[in-house]
């Protein structure tokens, strides 16, 4: 295909222009992003991962740039921008093109598609703007002439509050949230720390056993060893942060590990996986094996739960597991995806959403803002009937 | 059928090498023209002309379909063309070039041993500068698959076209991604190879557009050459 013909593109904006005034008549302002972002933006905040799957190239000065691989960032940025008080609440709605490469080589279907998209920034009720946000997305998908679709709900905040309240050095709730993502490390450290699998002797073993017997702190253990060795500190590293992470390898040689009863209370919250309106019992439920601090976190999911049956929406279609969110990395707490059945038995992700807490601080904002929004992927809503065979 | 055309290094150890593994095989290569040409021939070995190009150019030119043959270091072929796109077979490994491609940090991180030591790392650099660790290389690609494999996110590549095992030092990148064969340039340089860090083995070796394998002058040649390691 070279492009879209009178026809498909009327369609288009048609559809597009359904789902934004759902968004505007909720009192979002409807905004145009820059197509063409500064890649730093992307590539520091999401890491290179990202540049595989987006446009970027330099300009004759050799600035970094990229075509938006979403329009998230873009609107974060359009917002930090404008003349105003960033940490007030404000709504964004957009309708544009994001471009990426597709993972598979050849595969252009990816390249350029629709995005339509709703912001809400600076919020100071999570559970009401999580479910807003939720009840937008559905009905501006509505609005679309979408229906028949199936959506899960996962609470990324659910599981790091499970992790404060089981006792565990904190360099392990770290470590633990870090590989949460990646499910087959995930288990790989939770068998370690569970002494199910033992530590195997690495090049800096024999280092540990040195520094286990020397009568110097970290840091002068370390120092006397560059200095021995004839090595600077370089790179960007203090000796001290070399120490520091010395000494916690150093600690959990002889940390007790983590118990048995405790590993299986964090793989049975990953179990979970119910009809929403269930969850919140099924969640007290564990709760009560715990020791207090993740039942904070069920409060502010149960406060969820109604303000998304108070918006109408009674969830039972809804399905709620703990474990969704793995792979989506920039989100802090609230996530949710919403899939259609294709005809020949795939699903398709055509919504997508949640809050990131973290986003704007992260990208220059100088102080924490509250984030929840959604991105309709416009370009699969086309109509089976009007797409091009 | 059309000629086949085979790539061959136009200079260097990868030439000399290669050359004297064709001339074991019974296969004289021959420049057209002046001795210095770009375009050659096998005697010995019908249907297939030769091309003369870089080591890197092979990889590319594999990747583009303008030759069809060619003899390069795998860690090109694999920066160029991912193991799993459909476009080149490795044919033969040839048994000689031996390079690793290798992740290496400075000596003076004495807490760091493994790639998941260096995802730690990467966030508390982030922390502590604002900014993501740099990773100087020229295999891009590579590294890229690499970490993405490995969990580590939190970094960025930094291109090196030259001496990227001075990168650490000069303050250019924190960490590199480099071929090293004996190792020693890595420690003259004072970095320490990671545990896990191993990205590729590579080694010279014959490849293949997928379309051209199964011609019998490929399995000739694949067959004469292997008697010749």
């Amino acid at each position: 295909m070279t492009g879209k013909s009178s026809t498909e593109r009327r369609a288009t904006d048609a559809l597009n222009t359904s789902m934004t005034q759902v968004f505007e008549a909720a009192g979002a302002e409807f905004i145009e992003p820059d197509i063409i972002q500064p890649a730093d933006v992307f590539l520091e905040r999401s890491g290179e991962h990202i540049r595989s799957r987006t446009y970027v190239f330099a300009d004759p000065s050799g600035a970094q740039l990229c075509l938006r691989p979403d329009l998230t960032v873009p609107a974060c940025r359009y917002h930090l921008e404008q003349d105003h008080d960033v940490t007030a609440a404000a709504r964004y709605c957009y309708a544009g093109k994001a471009f990426r490469h597709s993972k598979k080589a050849g595969d252009t279907s990816l390249r350029e598609f629709d995005q339509v998209g709703l912001e809400l920034f600076g919020g100071d009720n999570a559970a009401a703007d999580d479910a807003e946000a939720l009840a937008l997305t559905l009905a501006a998908l509505d609005a679309a002439g979408v229906s028949g679709y199936s959506i899960q709900l996962g609470d990324l905040g659910l599981f790091a509050a499970l992790l404060a309240s089981i006792d565990m050095p904190e360099r392990w709730r770290t470590n633990l949230r870090r590989q949460f993502w990646r499910p087959r490390a995930f288990r790989e450290l939770l068998n370690r720390l569970t002494g199910k699998t033992a530590k195997p002797r690495t090049s800096i073993s024999d280092l540990l056993d040195e520094m286990a017997d020397s009568p110097l702190d970290a840091v002068a253990f370390v120092e006397h060893r560059l200095e021995a060795d004839g090595l600077e500190m370089i790179a960007g590293r203090s000796i001290e942060q070399v120490a520091g992470r010395l000494s916690e390898k150093l600690m959990d040689r002889s940390e007790p590990h983590l118990s048995e009863t405790h590993a299986k209370l964090i793989d049975d919250y990953l179990g979970i996986r119910c009809a929403l309106p269930l969850a919140v019992a099924e969640l007290r439920e564990l709760g009560a094996r715990t020791n207090g601090e993740f039942a904070s976190a069920v409060d502010l999911f149960e406060a969820r739960v109604e303000a998304i049956q108070k918006a109408g929406l009674e969830g039972g279609e809804m399905e709620f597991a703990a474990v969704f969110g793995r792979s989506l990395e920039y989100y802090t707490g609230f996530v949710f995806q919403i899939d259609r059945r294709l005809a020949d038995g795939a699903d398709e992700t055509i919504a997508g959403g949640g809050r990131y807490d973290t986003m704007l601080k992260d990208i220059g904002a100088g102080t924490m803002i509250p984030a929840v929004g959604c991105a309709i992927y416009a370009s699969r809503l086309v109509p089976v009937s009007e797409a091009p065979a | 059928m059309s000629n086949l055309t085979l790539a061959l290094p136009s200079k260097g150890r990868l030439r000399e090498q290669a050359e004297a593994m064709f001339a074991r095989a019974g296969f004289d290569i021959v420049r057209i023209g002046s001795a210095r040409g770009y375009r050659g021939e096998v005697k010995g070995l019908d249907g297939v002309d030769v091309a003369f190009l870089s080591a890197s150019e092979i990889a590319q030119a594999l990747r583009d379909g303008t030759v069809d043959l060619g003899v390069t270091g795998e860690d090109l072929l694999r920066e160029t063309i991912a193991p799993d796109e459909p476009i080149v077979d490795v044919v033969l490994r040839l048994g000689f070039g031996p390079a690793d491609v290798v992740i290496a940090v400075p000596e003076s991180w004495l807490d760091v041993a493994f790639v998941s030591d260096l995802d730690q790392v990467a966030a508390e650099f982030y922390d502590s500068h604002g900014r993501r660790l740099r990773v100087a290389t020229k295999y891009l690609a590579l590294t890229r698959r690499f970490f993405a494999d490995n969990g580590v996110t939190g970094y960025r590549i930094v291109e090196s076209l030259g001496a990227t095992e001075g990168a650490p030092a000069s303050g250019s990148a924190e960490i590199i991604v480099d071929i090293t064969t004996t190792g020693s340039t890595l420690k003259a340089n004072r970095l320490k190879i990671l545990d896990d860090g191993l990205i590729l083995r590579s080694e010279a070796v014959l490849a293949a557009r997928c379309e051209t394998r199964s011609r019998p002058v490929v399995q000739n040649l694949k067959n004469r050459l292997e008697l010749a390691i």
